[in-house]
């Protein structure tokens, strides 16, 4: 399943009807539903936020293969940057030390068996994979 | 879909809190008044935003010597504080 949706937090309704789509199809259970929804909501949320100067809609792919859920998101006429280099979240910190910044994507490395990015021609694709249980 | 209500001595997180909701939730939460206790029995999703809207409220609170309460979490979202470091922040029932 394919479809691209505007770069806007307000699109977030319409991406959670297209992924419980794509979960329904897939008779994918609540829980990994769930983890679809967040490892979409923060790729899509940090690419509106810091590819500040595209103005293209955002592109998300969904497909399961060989036991493999594969989630990308393709955002065209960006600059370059990469979230798989984005620092570390210290889970351990106290309170007064904690900050929300990188969380989304510390997330979504928890979550993610792979989470691969790619930059050509100005357009990035991020992959996630994640492996199904059999 | 997202909503709070309150009910009685507790607030309720209804539905699913994205970053799309984040401002309704911090309003209804930093209203004057309002119960540290915070039931998630109705909560079906939460995202780092709303991690870090509930985070930026107990900072607050913790200055005044009040924490937040948290109950009723599903299985996810409970899992999804742990990864975080959430589960050490709050008082989780």
């Amino acid at each position: 399943m394919e479809r691209s949706f505007e770069r806007d937090f307000r699109a977030l309704g319409e991406i959670f009807e297209f992924t419980g789509r794509f979960s329904e199809a897939h008779k994918i259970q609540a829980s990994l539903g769930n983890s679809i929804n967040l490892i979409v909501e923060e790729l899509f949320t940090n690419m509106v936020k810091y590819n500040t100067g595209a103005g293209h809609p955002i592109r998300i792919r969904l497909n399961v293969d060989d036991g493999r859920l594969r989630i990308e998101l393709i955002d065209e006429d960006v600059d370059r940057w990469d979230p798989a280099e984005a620092p570390d979240v210290h889970v351990d910190q106290l309170i007064e030390e904690r900050r929300a910044g990188g969380l989304g994507l510390y997330l979504v490395r928890s979550i993610a068996d792979e989470l691969t990015y790619e930059y050509e021609n100005r357009k990035m694709k991020v992959t996630v994979i994640k492996n199904l249980e059999r | 879909m997202f909503e709070v209500k309150q009910a009685g001595d507790r607030l309720q997180l209804i539905g699913r809190l994205d970053a799309s909701q984040i401002e309704v939730a911090r309003e209804a939460m930093s209203r004057p008044g309002a119960p540290c206790v915070v039931d998630f029995v109705q909560l079906e999703y939460i995202s780092s935003a709303g991690l870090g809207m509930l985070l930026g409220i107990q900072k607050r609170m913790v200055e005044t010597g009040i924490t937040l309460k948290l109950i009723n979490m599903n299985r996810h979202i409970r899992e999804i504080f742990r990864m975080a470091g959430f589960d050490r922040i709050f008082d989780i029932e």
